[in-house]
This record gives C-alpha cells, structure tokens and sequence, in this order.
C-alpha cells in the first residue's frame, strides 16, 4: 500500500498542474470559439477576400500540428521583437487550434440546415443578414454542440503539447516529480489518470448531448 | 373580421400577377418551356398535372425562389425581368407582395409559433415587437390556433404547423399568396383543416395560385383551373368545364388517373 502513500504525496503538485492545464484549455475555448464563430461565417463569405482570408487562417490552424505552432509563437516570433511568456504563447497557441476546429464544425452545422429554411427566409422578404443570424445560425449552433464539445475535449488533452515550451501544465509537473526519483511509471500513469478523470466525464456528456440533441431534431 | 382583413387591417388593394413567356432549365435539362399566366386580382388559380410536369418550379419562378432564364413577371407596377440583372428594390417589393407557403411548412424550429409569426413583420415590415405579437395572436387565434401560440412547431401536428405557416404569410400582408402542395405532407383528414383555411381566405378575396393533388379544392374553390405538363400549360379555364370535358388527351389521361383513384 505505500504506492498508495506515494501518490497521495505527488497530489498537490500535480493539482497544480491540473490547474494550469484547465485553465490553458478553458482560455483556448473561450476565446477560440467566438473567433470560430467569426471563421466560420468569413469562409461562407460571398466576399472572395473575406473567405480566402478566413480559409487561410482555418487551413493553417488545421493542417499545421498544433506543435508547430506552439514553436512558432515561441520560438518564431521573437524573430521580429515578439516575445511571449511561455504560458501566454500556449494560449495563443491553442486558441488558433480551437478556433479553427471549431469553425469547421460551426460551418459544418450551418450547412446542414435544411434549405427549406433559407427557401422561408427569402419568400418572407428577410434580409440576408437576418436569415443568417436569426434563422440559419441558431440551428446550426444547436447541432455543431456535441462536435464542440468534442473539440473542447481534444483542446484539454492539446494542453500537453505545452510541456514542450515548459509550460508548468499537468505533464511537466508530473515530469518533474518523475525526475526527483526516477519512479516514471508511476507518475506518468497518475497524471494519464488525472487526463481521463477530465475527459471521460466530459465524453460521457457529449454523447448525452448527442443523443438528446438527436431526438429533438 | 375576415382573415385578410386581420392579415391586413384593412382590406388589401387586390392585385393580380402577370407572367410572360418564362422559361427555365437546369443545364440542359428544359424545366419550364415558354409559360404565360394572366391571374387576376381576387381570383384562385389552381395548377394540377402530372408530377415531373414543372408546376412547383413555375411557382416558385414566380417570387423568385428559382430564377427563371427569360421571361418577364409583372406585379404591382413592378416589371421584373429574371433574365436581367434584378435589383434589390424590385425583388424585396416582389417578395413583399407575394406570401409563400411550403408543402414542408419550412417554420423555423427554434422559434415558438407566435415568434415564427411576429419575427419576420419586425425584420421586414418595421413593426414593433407589441403589434407584431397582436397581429400574430389575431392571425392564430383565426385558424384556431391561439393555444399554441408558445409552442414550438416541433409541439405541433403537421396540419397545425401548416395553418401557422399560412398564419405567418398573412401577418406580412401580402396581395398574392402561393401554395405549393400545402396538403401533400399532411394525413387526408389533417389536409381538411388546412384546406378549410385556404378556402376561407378564397372567400375573403385573397388572390392565389395553388399547386395542388386536391381535385375536390380545386374544382369547388378555384376560378381558373390550368393544367400543366411537360414543362408547359396545356390547358386552362373554368375548373368544372375542364374536368368534364377535358380538351387534351393528355388532360384527360391524368384527370382519368387522378379521379379514378
């Protein structure tokens, strides 16, 4: 039982870790859904610029490994005299990988609102703008929920990547616990399990969602 | 009061719609070939023919859902030429006039019913949100539908969702209102209480074009009866005169197949 001791005394430490990962998780979520949001409607432009640019920014964010960007912003930048706290550059980070992913899933949504509702829209006189905001947007919200829970999901889990710029998230705390006595099983083991004491729960709600989204549609 | 009356305060100036030789394809595929109708103010036009023969595609040139190739459509002073750059003014006046209603009802799910009926009279019309509400509770309240005023369409029947999408065509006051198989998603018996508010609003004056599978409507409500096949109208004039003594043969192949079911 005194592993059971030990892990108990490796807790705190890790807590704080824990801490510093939601809190990376939550800002990239809350900053990087509404510039989904703002993504998603730029890529449905009729503004060639407009959606060109949107796409730019969405492609980047998806096809580059978050990695990759978390270097840049750290490493890259301060090329040209931009230099960011470590934890500040995972934000960033991160908050462009959310945003990209959850505009997909935002546009996705939107496009599957049925065309009746567009077809409505017009022989009632709305505006472009009004269809899109008032009618099309809310019901394409509604379905994209479950994918943007997902995304959410997959950003905490993302919120690892920041051990590389020493971020002190979930991994480097348990890294540095690891170092003092070698006993690296252990450890990263425990800190996988606080991962999934997140993560599961969080799933287990998205496919509530899924399924009660699925019976009201 | 009248539905019209409700739908408009007063009774609307009536007006009639004109179209001329509109035309339509789909890549090569010919849709519509070459139709005019002349339907006049305060009359039903009731549009029947075999399926495949363009009669929703010709209906929905007519407020522009689809974008006839040539052709031109005269509403209200307003002559619009869909073949022609079309601008914003004359396509709002032309949607304006013209209410719309879907074989789907196509109500919007997130909206309750009193919502669906008030939202579009103060994004389109200007109306503040207090007679917007008024005007949808009276327009509700006169297909019977006052009690689910706060529901979501999702709460109601097919034929209650359909009477609310006739409910939330008339709160915009239009002179025209089109009909797009309003019944054909719905049970027969259902399909009466709809029925009964369209022929209600024939009887109050309302001018309609109505695509329909409803002989009986037809026969009994319209003024003009114009039967439509292979892209083009065949035939059309006095809906008793047409189903007696049919001049076409291919008339009188589908009233056949339709009355004889």
């Amino acid at each position: 039982m005194t592993w059971l001791i030990e892990w108990a005394g490796y807790l705190p430490q890790l807590m704080s870790g824990l801490g510093v990962s939601l809190m990376i998780a939550g800002v990239s979520i809350v900053a990087g859904y509404p510039l989904g949001l703002v993504l998603s409607v730029m890529v449905q432009h009729r503004n060639l610029a407009v959606r060109t640019l949107g796409l730019a920014v969405v492609e980047i964010g998806r096809g580059a490994p978050a990695l990759v960007i978390l270097y840049l912003f750290y490493y890259g930048l301060p090329k040209f005299g931009i230099a960011f706290e470590s934890i500040t550059a995972a934000c960033l980070a991160l908050i462009w990988n959310s945003a990209a992913y959850s505009s997909e899933i935002m546009r996705a949504g939107m496009q599957s609102v049925a065309r009746g509702q567009h077809e409505a829209s017009a022989a009632l006189g709305l505006s472009r703008g009004h269809t899109f905001f008032r009618v099309i947007m809310p019901q394409g919200m509604r379905s994209a929920i479950p994918g943007l829970m997902g995304v959410a999901i997959q950003m905490f889990q993302g919120t690892s990547l920041a051990y590389a710029i020493a971020v002190p998230e979930l991994m480097k705390s348990a890294y540095n616990i690891g170092s003092q006595d070698f006993n690296y099983l252990q450890i990263f083991a425990l800190a996988g399990i606080c991962y999934a004491a997140i993560s599961m729960p969080a799933t287990w709600i998205t496919v509530y969602f899924e399924k009660r989204l699925a019976r009201h549609t | 009061m009248t539905l019209s009356e409700i739908a408009n305060g007063k009774l609307a100036p009536r007006t009639g719609i004109r179209l001329d030789n509109i035309s339509k394809r789909y890549g090569d595929h010919l849709v519509i070939d070459d139709v005019s109708l002349n339907v006049e103010p305060g009359t039903v036009t009731a549009l029947i023919g075999p399926s495949g023969a363009g009669k929703s595609t010709f209906l929905r040139c007519i407020n522009l859902l689809e974008r006839p190739d040539s052709g031109t459509i005269q509403v209200d002073h307003h002559t619009i030429e869909p073949g022609k750059v079309i601008n914003a003014k004359d396509l709002a006046a032309l949607r304006r006039t013209v209410g719309m209603v879907f074989q789907s009802f196509n109500l919007f799910p997130h909206m309750s019913a009193l919502k669906n009926i008030s939202f579009p009279q103060q994004k389109v019309l200007g109306r503040s949100k207090e007679e917007a509400d008024e005007r949808a509770l009276q327009l509700l309240e006169r297909v019977g539908l006052k009690d689910k005023a706060h529901q979501h369409p999702g709460r109601c029947s097919g034929g209650q969702q359909q009477r609310i999408a006739i409910a939330r065509a008339l709160a915009l006051d239009p002179s025209i209102m089109l009909f797009d198989e309003p019944t054909s998603a719905l049970d027969p018996e259902v399909g009466l209480e709809v029925l009964a508010v369209m022929r209600e609003l024939a009887d109050d004056g309302m001018t309609m074009i109505v695509v329909t599978h409803e002989m009986q409507f037809a026969r009994d409500v319209s003024d003009t009866l114009v039967v439509m096949a292979d892209c083009r109208i065949i035939e059309q004039g006095d809906p008793r005169a047409i189903m007696s003594d049919p001049q076409e043969d291919r008339t009188r192949r589908f009233l056949r197949a339709v009355l004889e079911r």
